[in-house]
């Protein structure tokens, strides 16, 4: 840093650099948290009128007291919830069990499975076809038809196949000849290897599930079972742009629903962050 | 893959393959969870498609008419519309979004290692994670005419509020920065990655050489992240056209004209009152075709200029 500093001739177009880039990424850093900054201090907010402060005029938490005690809101918070643990644990299960047969380099057949889910990621029926399934299904209307489609997704599968790929041979082998089954040695020695990884995974799942909103809006036309994205686009989107518009919500209330509705992701951010890097990185190599 | 396609099957062979295969047979039961995803999730719905070439009455027989709906598509304004949009909005998102990531990550690559880095980081890649429900609230918020912060500077200025989201100017570049807020931390981090990964000695030997902090992004950084841009442009071609969730959330009635694209489209044909089921199929099918036209032809290229295909 210091020898940087250097202000002799020469080096002054470099000075100037290093200063702006220092003031740009101050700048971006400033775009990315304002956005966030107003929406939690208007939240906090009990005026109607917000204006430009980033600091609350009159501080309250009377908008997140009405998302707890209001049924309408606390409910889908609680759908979220439930679609993301039993989402997750499922979506674990598949992506799991799948990805290790996939990365059994002798498997005679493994190639028609690779195949199978490489035809899977370069042609999609549709919405409408995916739609018509999922009725033929009979799970319509029913929140495994927001769990199931999303249990096994191509990219999880083929980041944790790259995990399994990474334990030597020889662990599973040695595992073999004690006379341990595949499950054995799934469950009992290759599993609690890759905790990083099924942390990893686990982590892109939950943000998956708890993030999603598309299924509902296609599979479920029951409201009681939406969940809290579907809610706050109701809240705020379909209320602001004026498409449906039926209820109009406090401002403080619509901002005080954006915040609650991060709060998982914001609780997991630094876990997300420790594991994402590594994550990336091992998708990059297979693609 | 060669072993068990080895032609003529000669008996020992055969042999030697049964084996394997009962050798293996449990790790088969193993695979039937996955096995049994991929067909009810991804190989029935093919079955569907056929729609796309019937004529689908809510009660009455359906009859086969050819590719007559793919006919009237081509005739269909808001069609060519959506179409037209879909292209603009996939290009400016790609082509923006993919700059801004490698502008930004060899901007942060210039940041020595440290907490103003780390900072930097954690606050950038933030977005990503967020759903786009609650990105387009908070912009809907921002962006809103009577309360929101940008209207608000507007007026302390002097000026009139703009309803930004419902105007035909302003749409599509709103719609594109805020793509950016959302991915462009996401997006960096591969470069980012393919950047720390260059040996430090090449700089120093280019600084004793007399290159200059221009002359070596040029001639040793940009090469060094060559691989990586094309890969992350393949891997994004072949999603390039799906952008209905962003969409769907930002775009009203009053912007159909410049945001209304392919899967937007499709999902008012098929679920809106007054649809057309068997046009909506249609419509999904073409896209359907177009994406995997990208993706076979951008794998080519990949095959061509770096040797190595990514399927």
């Amino acid at each position: 840093m210091i020898d940087k500093l250097d202000f002799s001739k020469g080096n002054r177009g470099r000075l100037f650099f290093v200063i702006f880039n220092y003031a740009l990424m101050a700048l971006i850093i400033a775009l990315m948290l304002i956005p966030l900054l107003k929406v939690l201090s208007d939240s906090l907010d009990n005026t109607a009128f917000y204006g430009i402060s980033l600091i609350p005029k009159q501080p309250s938490l009377a908008a997140y007291e009405r998302i707890i005690s209001s049924a309408s809101l606390y409910r889908p918070f609680m759908i979220s919830v439930y679609v993301t643990i039993v989402g997750t644990f499922v979506a674990m299960f598949f992506t799991t069990t799948g990805a290790y047969v996939m990365s059994q380099k002798g498997l005679p057949g493994r190639g028609i499975f690779i195949w199978m889910i490489l035809g899977a990621m370069l042609f999609q029926a549709g919405m409408i076809p995916a739609y018509m399934n999922i009725k033929r299904l009979g799970i319509m209307n029913t929140l495994w038809a927001v769990i199931l489609p999303m249990a096994l997704r191509n990219y999880n599968l083929i980041l944790m196949r790259n995990f399994f790929m990474e334990i030597p041979d020889s662990v599973t082998e040695a595992a073999e000849i004690d006379g341990a089954s595949p499950f054995q040695t799934f469950w009992r020695i290759v599993l609690p290897m890759s905790k990083p990884a099924l942390a990893t995974i686990g982590l892109f799942c939950i943000v998956e599930y708890w993030n999603d909103f598309f299924h509902y809006v296609i599979y479920i036309n029951d409201s009681s079972l939406y969940n809290f994205q579907v809610k706050l686009r109701e809240m705020v989107l379909q209320d602001d742009y004026g498409s449906s518009s039926v209820v109009v919500y406090g401002r403080s209330l619509q901002n005080a629903t954006i915040i609650t509705a991060m709060i998982p992701v914001l609780i997991l951010y630094p876990f997300l962050q420790k594991y994402f890097v590594k994550g990336i990185n091992l998708g990059a190599i297979k693609g | 893959m060669a072993t068990e396609l080895n032609l003529p099957l000669n008996k020992s062979n055969n042999a030697r393959l049964i084996n394997r295969i009962k050798k293996y047979k449990l790790f088969y039961v193993m695979f039937i969870p996955a096995l049994l995803f991929y067909i009810a999730f991804e190989y029935m719905p093919l079955w569907g498609l056929k729609m796309a070439f019937y004529e689908w009455g809510l009660f009455g027989p359906k009859y086969f008419i050819g590719f007559k709906n793919f006919e009237s598509l081509l005739t269909s304004k808001l069609f060519l519309t959506s179409f037209k949009n879909t292209i603009i909005i996939s290009s400016y998102t790609l082509v923006f979004g993919m700059l801004s990531n490698i502008i930004f990550a060899l901007l942060l690559n210039e940041i020595p290692n440290g907490l103003f880095k780390k900072f930097t980081q954690t606050v950038v890649y933030l977005p990503h994670f967020l759903s786009w429900v609650v990105v387009a609230s908070i912009f809907a918020m921002l962006l809103s005419p009577d309360s929101g912060i940008i209207n608000e500077i507007i007026k302390h200025y002097g000026g009139t509020p703009i309803y930004f989201m419902i105007s035909n100017k302003w749409w599509r570049g709103l719609f594109v920065l805020i793509n950016l807020w959302k991915g462009m931390g996401w997006g960096a981090i591969i470069y980012l990655a393919a950047l720390a990964g260059v040996d430090p000695q090449l700089y120093e030997a280019a600084a004793i050489d007399g290159a200059g902090k221009l002359k070596q992004t040029w001639h040793i950084t940009l090469p060094a992240i060559q691989g990586t841009v094309l890969t992350v442009l393949i891997l994004n071609l072949a999603k390039v056209l799906n952008v209905f969730q962003p969409v769907f959330l930002m775009y009203n009635p009053q912007v159909y004209p410049v945001a209304d694209v392919i899967d937007t489209y499709t999902y008012r044909l098929g679920f809106a009152s007054g649809g057309d089921v068997d046009l909506a199929t249609a419509v999904g099918l073409f896209k359907s075709v177009i994406c995997m036209m990208l993706v076979l032809i951008t794998n080519f290229l990949s095959k061509k200029i770096k040797g190595e295909s990514i399927l």
